[in-house]
């Protein structure tokens, strides 16, 4: 197939083309960037009130208390407190971490890794940031409702979130907001499906794309076939509540309710469960990269990497039961779903050794991009790791809803996923800028962020095995959870420490961007992928000339190169070894 | 820490003494995080898969962290200044790392699989409802609290004579109890922490679990579904007595059912048939 | 690079952008399918009492009228946008078939199909809601052809995102009115 070159368009001029209505998908990355952090702090600050109220029940909310919840003498009350758990679950999810893996970078990295000028689609690309604008806007709405935001748990089963469960508008816009950005990540996803597709450079077959591509691909594909049927269970759910249809109404007061809200809970998790590797696959191809580069030799398996990635997005659309053990589907239908929850751990176990290959025998530079992928290996073991405990049917008896689920979620979705998106921050940062980000306050943030991490979801997962359920508001009141008090409040201390922590990147960041005067050079990495052979920041059309790849990705520590460099840019003929 | 928490306690009132005492209250850190006491013959199953699956999985993260702790130390840049140029693509090497898929499923996933479904068949699916001599209950659980039904002299659910408790579940020890189970309002979940198990109370269906106990004394119910602000309020308590005390309590509580139930009420006509929604 | 190799290779980028659009459109119709086959083969008798006199008539006449509208489409983009009128019947014929779809919902009411008789019931409504809020997409997309120069990409395009709404109507018509 030919190569279609994209044409240089003109640079636009004014601040409105520049920074608000811009088609250029580096400003598009950068918009989805500011909004997702945006939405990463006030995800941030519900669950300290969550942990404040777990550790502290009884206790006004420090600081801003009295001012938010003035009837009850600043204390957090339990319908507030449903309120703020189903909040961040929600805002974390599509608002935080979609924004900034899927938004920010799968944006800014798909066209310069592969060589293009923009995405194909720039209007659409343009249109997805305004949706997602859009949808946020309305959640913000929704708090401001005198009978509350949504309040049923970002699952929001049924019947809980009908009329019956949640009167009011504050549910129904929150469904309106999650169809809004659902309309904005498909968008996304046709976006970056065609584009990785059609508009790769002369040269970058499939296999010599980055592993960061590889990710963010699977990841489109996942959201293109996934997202639509949650925007379907939204729409029955929206007609439940708005035009009278019976759905998911069963057993309720109101009406004779012959419907299923089992129903929901299949539509739900069939795209819940593709959703949470949607969450997780960018960060393992950013990692499985940058791992790489800093390790200074190709990456172990490249190929089996991709393909166990490609392996885990196909089995993780037919896994999706295991959410619903405890609903009694069939014993058949059980069954079927922990064997297939089971096989994941096969192609996991594969990229595992594949990363630990990468960095045998490497010469590790341990920059703060560095230090937050090898975070991730350590976090997302263990969450995945956790993972097992509740694939099978018998101990999730045990562990489902309690607090174990939480840790292990938050271990793979959470930890592993923020703090890949923060070596992903950390490293392109001067490409997207033009400045570096400081490397000391980087390296403070990781420690102090990467302890108390740990200690939040460890604790969690202690305390779930301990038997601790979910979405508790006052813990005490039950006799089995009241030995586990100090260790809830070793939780909120951790997560008061690693929220701290969090102050440090937010100041490095808007410093480094606003403030700093020293330019980075093209490539500071000393990497060969195709970004690093432009400027730093990348210049609007981004090649001047579409640049022909002759070699793969991760060409570094080759013993027979010449040029002064222990590297090769993919623009360059391989030296064979 | 102490500081903290009996700082609460000022604020909470005198209610929650008891319970922050407790959790003030010298304990090993081992003690805290252990499950609370198990009372069946069953929930054991349960905890040795648990205890398994946290072996093999301590050994394959060990692995894990010994390559990444171990690579990062001996081969930092500064300590291991040439990095080896391989693509990983040699034989020996798809070799171990296939090895290492096969051996994770094998000594993981396929034990935990088999040990679970035959958990499950043989085990907690069994529901024991063909058996002479167990106990039956009807629960239907609603915003925020639990409705206990049981059939009463007549033996037959929904019937005028049936005994029927808020929150309160009494069981012999040493008999299995079946329990019928479904929500009025919102999905619900019945959990009882000391017998590992739960299942989910949905409006329109109907649930069943069971589990026979061991030991006599008062347990929790805690409901394990959001269903509401006041979810955490849907604390029930489950009493098992010695089988003498349950058939005095069992005779008494029928007599006043008889005397007392008010049969005009609709409330009172909540269960169903047993076994027929 | 000649013009030919330019506009295979525009075709094929429009190809691939417009198969994952209709994968994605299909699936947002596809759940609403896997809860009608739920409901359905979870039903203890077929066809339930609410439905038993759901109207033949009309959703026939909506099935005629966008399979005649499709296939008016199709002579459009075979004439290479020379044949402008057939353009037009379409829009037509699809504005029809929104008209025949109000008639329809009055019919199902009358016919004793109301949502609030349970799942199956407000399926129909779910379907035809959905499918009806596509179309008018469906016919802004052909009245942006009908004001615009012909493009064979841009009708190509719109043509298959009108023979799947017909495609998905034909398949909702077999569900709920016929089996």
């Amino acid at each position: 197939m030919a190569f279609l070159e994209q044409h240089i368009h003109e640079a636009p001029t004014s601040f409105w083309s520049k920074y608000v209505i811009s088609f250029d998908h580096k400003v598009i990355a950068k918009q989805f960037l500011w909004y997702g952090i945006f939405w990463l702090l006030v995800g941030g600050l519900m669950a300290m009130m969550i942990r404040w109220t777990l550790a502290f029940p009884g206790t006004p909310f420090p600081l801003i208390g009295h001012m938010l919840f003035p009837h009850s003498g600043g204390i957090v009350p339990p319908d507030t407190y449903a309120m703020l758990f189903t909040l961040h679950g929600t805002i974390m999810i599509f608002f935080a971490i979609t924004p900034i893996l899927n938004g920010a970078f799968a944006n800014y990295c798909i066209p310069l890794m592969i060589g293009a000028r923009d995405m194909i689609f720039p209007t659409l690309n343009m249109l997805s940031f305004w949706f997602a604008m859009a949808s946020g806007g309305v959640l913000l709405a929704s708090m401001c409702l005198p009978l509350g935001a949504a309040a049923g748990g970002w699952t929001s089963y049924p019947t809980l979130s009908t009329l019956m469960g949640q009167p009011g508008a504050g549910q129904t816009m929150w469904l309106v907001s999650l169809f809004l950005f659902g309309i904005s990540s498909t968008m996304g996803a046709i976006n970056y499906i065609t584009t990785v597709i059609t508009l790769r450079a002369p040269g970058m077959d499939y296999f010599k794309m980055p592993l960061t591509i590889w990710g963010m691909w699977l990841t489109a594909v996942l959201n293109a076939i996934f997202v639509p049927v949650l925007g379907a269970g939204l729409l029955l759910l929206i007609f439940d509540r708005v035009f009278g249809t019976t759905f998911f109404l069963a057993g309720a007061a109101a009406t004779s309710g012959k419907g299923d809200p089992v129903l929901f809970q299949h539509v739900f998790w069939i795209f819940g469960h593709p959703e949470v590797y949607i969450l997780i696959l960018p960060a393992w191809g950013i990692v499985s990269d940058l791992l790489s580069f800093f390790a200074r030799k190709p990456a172990f398996g490249y190929k089996t990497t991709a393909l166990s990635m490609t392996a885990i997005t196909i089995l993780s659309t037919v896994v999706y039961g295991h959410h619903m053990y405890t609903t009694q589907m069939s014993p058949l239908l059980t069954q079927s779903f922990m064997t297939l929850t089971m096989l994941i751990s096969i192609p996991s176990a594969v990229f595992y050794a594949n990363w630990l290959g990468t960095i045998w025998k490497g010469s590790i530079r341990f920059t703060s991009p560095m230090l937050f992928s090898l975070g991730v290996v350590f976090v997302f073991g263990l969450g995945g790791l956790t993972g097992l405990y509740l694939a099978s049917t018998s101990i999730d008896l045990y562990l489902h809803d309690t607090y174990f689920v939480v840790g292990h979620f938050h271990y793979t979705m959470a930890a592993s996923v923020l703090l890949g998106g923060f070596a992903a921050t950390y490293f392109w940062f001067p490409k997207m800028f033009g400045t570096m980000m400081d490397e000391r306050l980087a390296k403070w943030h990781f420690w102090c962020t990467i302890f108390p991490l740990n200690g939040i979801f460890t604790g969690m997962m202690l305390v779930g095995y301990a038997g601790m359920h979910r979405r508790i508001y006052n813990p005490f009141i039950y006799e089995f959870t009241q030995k586990l008090m100090p260790i809830n409040t070793f939780i909120t201390l951790s997560a008061v420490a690693m929220g701290l922590a969090q102050i440090i990147f937010v100041w490095n960041f808007v410093k480094s961007v606003f403030f700093n005067k020293e330019k980075a050079s093209d490539n500071p990495w000393d990497v060969g992928t195709l970004e690093w052979t432009v400027p730093s920041p990348a210049p609007v059309h981004n090649f001047d000339e579409i640049p022909h790849v002759k070699c793969g990705p991760h060409e570094l520590g080759n013993p027979n190169l010449t040029t002064g460099r222990d590297f090769q840019y993919q623009t360059e003929e391989l030296v064979k070894a | 820490m102490e500081a903290l928490l009996l700082n609460v306690v000022g604020k909470l009132g005198p209610a929650m003494e008891a319970p922050l005492r407790l959790a003030v209250e010298s304990m090993s850190f081992w003690e805290r995080i252990q499950p609370p006491e198990d009372i069946t013959t069953n929930g054991h199953l349960i905890m040795w898969l648990f205890n398994y699956t946290t072996w093999v999985n301590l050994f394959w993260f060990a692995l894990v962290c010994i390559g990444l702790f171990g690579f990062s130390w001996f081969y930092s840049a500064k300590r291991h200044k040439k990095p080896l140029y391989t693509h990983g693509t040699d034989k020996q090497h798809y070799m171990i790392t296939a090895g290492i898929g096969v051996l994770v499923f094998l000594s993981v996933d396929m034990v935990i699989t088999k040990v679970s479904t035959n958990d499950m068949k043989n085990v907690f699916w069994q529901f024991p409802d063909q058996e002479p001599d167990i106990v039956r209950v009807q629960i239907l659980a609603q915003q925020w609290m639990w409705n206990i039904r049981y059939a009463g002299a007549d033996g037959e659910f929904n019937t005028g004579d049936d005994v029927v408790t808020n929150n309160d579940l009494r069981v012999p020890v040493g008999k299995k109890v079946l329990v019928e189970l479904t929500a009025k309002d919102v999905i619900h979940a019945f959990y009882l922490p000391n017998a590992r198990i739960k299942a989910d109370a949905i409006p329109g269906r109907l649930a069943k679990i069971w589990f026979d106990t061991n030991k006599t004394g008062t347990y929790e119910i805690a409901c394990a579904e959001m269903c509401g602000a006041h979810h955490y309020l849907m604390r029930g308590v489950m009493t098992v007595l010695t089988q003498e005390d349950y058939d005095r309590w069992k005779s008494e509580t029928e007599k006043i059912a008889i005397a007392t139930n008010d049969q005009e009420s609709p409330d009172l006509r909540w269960g169903w048939k047993w076994g027929n929604f | 690079m000649s013009t030919t190799a330019a506009t295979q290779q525009r075709k094929f980028q429009s190809y691939v952008a417009m198969t994952v659009a209709l994968v994605s459109f299909g699936m947002l119709f596809a759940g609403l399918f896997l809860g009608y086959f739920l409901a359905r083969f979870n039903a203890p008798v077929w066809p339930p009492v609410e439905i038993e006199n759901r109207p033949q008539l009309v959703p026939l006449l909506s099935t005629l009228l966008i399979a005649l509208s499709s296939f008016t489409f199709w002579r459009y983009e075979t004439g290479l946008g020379k044949g402008r009128m057939w353009l037009q019947a379409t829009l037509i014929l699809g504005l029809a078939f929104m008209g025949a779809q109000w008639a329809l919902w009055g019919a199902l009411a009358r016919s004793g199909v109301l949502s609030v008789n349970g799942m199956i019931s407000s399926m129909f409504y779910a379907f035809t809601w959905l499918h009806a809020a596509h179309i008018v997409g469906g016919l802004a997309a052909l009245g942006w052809l009908a004001v615009t120069p012909w493009t064979e990409t841009r009708t190509t395009n719109v043509g298959k995102f009108w023979h799947f709404l017909g495609a998905i109507w034909l398949l909702m018509y077999l569900m709920l009115f016929v089996l």
